[in-house]
């Protein structure tokens, strides 16, 4: 204890050479960063601290301290510490240091902000649109806090600024030596019946290069929050974030809440919470092993997979009220409604018990067929240093040899109490990915198993009287597609000043170009689903048809 | 090998699908289906309409009829049951219904209409009856009077009384 203590304070000592350091929350760091030492900052976090970049946020904080902030989030898994690198841009010459020429991984991240809020990125290699549909007009940023969340723009001054020709999913021809026919897939299906485009470009059967554009079902969420949603509301839209993995977003929004008020959870509700989050994961990686199955053509192994997750359905609406969206969390506990029972206890364990056992009768015969084996077997190949480079996270991470996982190395909820291994696969192909979520299946089965044992006897909801103002805090949950980060900066009048949230899949889905290069056309769509992706989780856009004029609500009142 | 093992196995297990809609399906005993106000019950506190996400739940007055309306709108709700943890009075609940699909609109409001109580002093409705009567019963009986009158019109009143002590 007093040695780790020791090494944070030489840390802390090093970091203030870089800049201005601050504790945010008990997991947390501020670096007001000088201007001139940025790149030797992130160099030092990365090479000496073994932190990885996971994303970066813009916030509007000119009503605050009168200029615009980035905060590039690092996460360092040995210390359990976030450190959130800040700049500011002041209003009149929003510019920043980019630093995507030595983290690609930040590379969507800035373009974000450059579109919400409107801080430009100097040096930025690509900087163009992202999320903001083509047809935005250039000069306003949905996010700022002086654009309201049910503006009206006046249609014809609309046209007048629209900008056009920034796009950058077309590629450059020149950049290709050979001959190549460029193939689209979407904008829906390959994966999970999401809208998102693919561009992929073959020489014959073998993939040259691709290209990913999505953002299609950008919602605005965020500004939703911001303005008309009250703390206690916020989580039953966090959770509608992702049709599959929900709950985890719900509960990293409360954690960023409970972080920044310094509310300690109860520990009933803590276990309860992890409890359910399992019963997410399982359900999401069964339900991804089904469309994995489909994807190469076996749709019995499909079949078999969704029947056993139907089981986990029904033992999520029992103990919920529902398949999905549990709506269990709310800020500093669990629901009143949503308590196990003593008596449902031993239930659940059998039906686990049976669950598993039906699942490995198949399994094993289904992942040992030699059909599945040539098909997943070194296809998609990520290699540990591609996946180091672009921050990739969860089990794919894993599948390339990354020891990562939150519920282990920065554990929250009641993942400190229990036992369980994570598992780590050095292939990083297609079947290791396969392998690595068959595995945490398992481990998921007896994390529950062992909360339920323990489950101690306390309130569900901790008491406090406010939540105070200005704060920023980090909340992070192990989805089952990886780390799922969400950003707070608590406001007044019992609403929330800045939140985002980063789901796993945005930094996951700027791999798969990787990954595909030099593959068969046939092996794109099992490749692309490899990471099992969730373009809900990662689009967030107030939508304006331009030919009518017509706004279309977020909200009516 | 493992083929027919697997199809053995699936044989063994049978039919695993429900015959739903043609017979009907099980819900759980927490299930949260849609909400129903009771109207005997409701005092027009709004406390569900400051709880409710979507804002599925909204009050709307009608001051020259002097009436106040709490609104249910189904078709905005997400069935999360907050309204039923933080109504005070115990007066709406989630049932069991889920099959909602209708082919007129009106079918998916449930509006309750309260009697608003008005203020002696300036005449104007602030609350309902209901309310006024629920609160009164609570108070001791010297702080009543209070209680009877706007927020507005008490507001002036303790303010020229604290003006009169000063002096």
């Amino acid at each position: 204890m007093q040695q780790s203590l020791a090494s944070e304070n030489n840390v802390l000592e090093k970091l203030r050479e870089f800049g201005i350091v601050r504790k945010a929350t008990h997991n947390a760091f501020i670096i007001d960063v000088f201007k001139n030492k940025l790149y030797e900052l992130c160099r030092f976090l990365i090479d000496e601290l073994e932190a990885y970049y996971s994303t970066s946020i813009g916030v509007d904080e000119r009503p605050l301290n009168g200029s615009f902030a980035v905060y590039h989030v690092f996460v360092s898994d040995k210390m359990s510490q976030y450190f959130l690198v800040r700049l500011e841009a002041s209003p009149s010459h929003p510019f920043v240091k980019s630093i995507t020429p030595i983290i690609p991984g930040a590379d969507w991240a800035e373009r974000e902000v450059m579109d919400m809020i409107g801080v430009k990125f100097a040096g930025h290699p690509r900087p163009y649109r992202l999320i903001l549909p083509y047809d935005w007009p250039s000069n306003i940023y949905p996010l700022r806090k002086d654009f309201d969340y049910n503006d009206k723009y006046p249609v014809k001054d609309m046209v007048d600024k629209v900008i056009h020709g920034s796009t950058d999913y077309v590629i450059d021809k020149n950049t290709l030596e050979e001959e190549y026919t460029a193939v689209p897939i979407g904008p829906y299906h390959p994966a999970l019946h999401e809208p998102e485009y693919f561009e992929v470009y073959v020489n014959g059967e073998t993939i040259v290069d691709a290209r990913y554009k999505g953002f299609f079902i950008h919602r605005g969420i965020e500004k939703i929050a911001e303005s008309r949603l009250t703390y206690d509301q916020v989580p039953f839209i966090a959770e509608r974030i992702c049709g599959i993995c929900g709950f985890t977003h719900s509960t990293a929004y409360c954690l960023a809440v409970e972080n920044a008020a310094g509310i300690d959870v109860p520990e009933r509700a803590s276990y309860i919470r992890s409890i359910l989050l399992e019963i997410e994961r399982i359900h999401s990686h069964l339900l991804w092993m089904g469309v994995a199955f489909h994807l190469l053509g076996y749709d019995t192994g499909f079949m078999i997979m969704w029947r056993i997750r139907e089981r986990i359905m029904d033992l999520a609406e029992e103990l919920t009220g529902n398949r999905k969206t549990y709506g269990a969390n709310i800020v500093g506990g669990i629901r009143k409604r949503f308590d196990i029972s003593e008596e449902k206890i031993p239930h659940i364990k059998r039906l686990l018990n049976s669950v598993k056992e039906e699942y490995l009768k198949y399994i094993d015969k289904i992942v040992s067929m030699t059909e599945i084996r040539k098909r997943t077997r070194e296809v998609g190949i990520l290699s540990h240093e591609d996946a180091k480079k672009y921050s990739v996270l969860g089990p794919h991470a894993r599948a390339s040899g990354i020891d990562t996982d939150v519920r282990k190395y920065r554990p929250y909820a009641a993942y400190g109490e229990v036992d369980f291994k994570v598992p780590v696969s050095d292939e990083g192909d297609v079947y290791a990915r396969i392998i690595v979520r068959h595995e945490e299946v398992l481990e998921s089965i007896n994390i529950i198993i062992q909360l339920l044992d323990n489950l101690p006897k306390t309130p569900l909801r901790a008491e406090f009287n406010y939540i105070p103002e200005k704060r920023t805090a980090i909340g992070c949950t192990e989805a089952p597609r990886g780390e799922d980060l969400h950003f707070v900066i608590t406001g007044s009048e019992n609403k929330i000043y800045r939140w985002r949230p980063r789901a796993p899949s945005y930094n996951n889905l700027a791999s798969v170009p990787l990954m595909l290069r030099g593959e068969k056309l046939a092996d794109a769509p099992i490749i692309i689903a490899s990471i099992d992706p969730c373009f809900s989780c990662t689009d967030h856009v107030v939508v304006i048809d331009i030919k009518t004029g017509r706004r279309r609500k977020l909200v009516s009142r | 090998m493992n083929r027919l093992r697997i199809l053995l196995q699936n044989i063994k297990r049978g039919v695993v699908t429900e015959k739903y809609p043609l017979e009907p399906i099980r819900v759980p005993e927490s299930f949260r289906g849609k909400p129903v106000i009771d109207v005997d019950k409701c005092v027009g506190c709004g406390a569900c309409v400051n709880a409710c996400p979507p804002n599925a739940l909204t009050l709307e007055e009608d001051l020259k009829e002097g009436i106040r309306y709490i609104k249910l709108f189904v078709g905005r709700c997400i069935y999360c049951g907050r309204c039923e943890e933080v109504c005070p009075f115990d007066a709406i609940h989630l049932t069991k219904e889920f099959e909602l699909a209708t082919t007129s609109k009106d079918d998916l409001y449930q509006i309750v209409g309260l009697r608003m109580y008005k203020c002696p002093i300036c005449g104007k409705p602030y609350t309902t009856i209901r309310l006024v009567k629920r609160v009164i019963d609570k108070l001791p009986p010297e702080e009543r009077s209070l209680v009877l009158i706007c927020p507005d019109c008490r507001e002036k009143i303790t303010a020229a009384n604290r003006s009169f002590a000063r002096r």
